[in-house]
């Protein structure tokens, strides 16, 4: 059966160990950091420039669930959405390796380490991604490994 | 936690409450932050291995996330209410491993906890302690959802800074000097 939403994009078959995906230089705001913080994350170094300089992290920082969410949109947008996926499995290695200051540029790469098929379902291939998001000073921070289902052609 | 480290029980069990998923925000998230069809359109998800719409992993873990801080703030209060002095809790380095094992659907409800499953001083960070966070997400028929290995930072009662370090760090505040300390340490 064929999945008519997928069927033009690529495939297992079409992807190669290798492929590099751009992060595009996005700067975030304190407006970002504070309306994400009080939907998901509303500790005081997230939303308060006061309690966040006496805080660990010296001053307001993100989220690190939105410098994450912000690198996942920079996949759907530049793999994801022009691959066949069929979602993912799982993240590991999440390393948040320095804050995200209110201000702060990031951008990054994310790159294909691994393609294998399934052994349990035949249908479907997993890719295994490697994120690497960085600041404007070129420090790490953000490092983490998500394992991605696609779908397979021919079967 | 918002308990001091050294009250904090390894295997006590933490309920953060539960959640129910409507379709309009899960895609709202996912069109913001994971614009896949399975997660933003519900006629062509139809067409995927899951049948219809279902949630982002990681809208499920943030609500989690949300879930967790609002534990604490409560844990906050409680201890507030008791005339106690209530710990801090410290931003996290990281997660493990994060494993989607059921997808959520719209109209789910999802029910959160939380398992402090080990803890350990900061080797790295003077006066705060690690926390290891096992949080698993269930939907309305007992489903695992997700788990989460999360880590995370929680300052000591009991500490006091060694003579040294209160020198060096009192140094580091001086401009010039801060940062040939930097540098060397």
């Amino acid at each position: 059966m064929t999945n008519p939403v997928t069927a033009n994009r690529r495939h297992f078959e079409d992807l190669a160990v290798g492929e590099i995906i751009k992060i595009a230089k996005t700067t975030v705001n304190k407006q970002m950091v504070t309306s994400f913080a009080r939907q998901f994350d509303p500790l005081p170094f997230h939303l308060d420039e006061t309690a966040a300089k006496a805080s660990l992290l010296g001053g307001l920082a993100a989220s690190g669930w939105q410098t994450g969410a912000l690198g996942l949109r920079a996949l759907v947008d530049g793999f994801l959405s022009g691959i066949a996926s069929a979602g993912g499995l799982g993240f590991s290695n999440l390393k948040w390796k320095n804050p995200v200051m209110a201000g702060d540029t990031i951008d990054g790469t994310i790159t294909v380490a691994d393609l294998r098929r399934s052994n349990s379902h035949p249908q479907w291939g997993i890719v295994t991604l490697d994120f690497d998001v960085r600041n404007q000073k070129g420090a790490s921070v953000l490092t983490m490994r998500l394992a991605n289902l696609v779908e397979v052609r021919t079967q | 936690m918002t308990r001091w480290f050294e009250d904090i029980a390894v295997n006590e069990v933490f309920h953060l409450g539960s959640h129910l998923f409507s379709a309009q925000e899960i895609i709202d998230f996912a069109t913001e932050y994971d614009p896949q069809y399975f997660h933003i359109d519900p006629e062509a998800a139809r067409h995927s291995h899951f049948g219809g719409l279902i949630a982002s992993g990681w809208h499920t873990v943030c609500v989690g996330q949300r879930k967790m801080i609002d534990a604490l703030s409560a844990e906050e209060e409680r201890l507030r209410g008791l005339g106690q002095k209530p710990g801090v809790a410290g931003p996290s380095p990281g997660v493990n491993a994060m494993t989607f094992t059921v997808p959520v659907r719209p109209g789910d409800t999802v029910t959160f906890s939380l398992t402090v499953t080990n803890k350990r001083r900061s080797n790295s960070i003077p006066g705060w302690g690690v926390l290891f966070n096992q949080i698993t997400a269930a939907n309305q028929r007992g489903e695992t959802v997700y788990t989460a290995e999360l880590i995370s930072f929680s300052k000591l009662r009991d500490y006091t800074m060694p003579a040294r370090l209160k020198l060096l760090q009192g140094l580091a505040k001086v401009p010039l000097l801060g940062r040939v300390l930097a540098r060397m340490t």
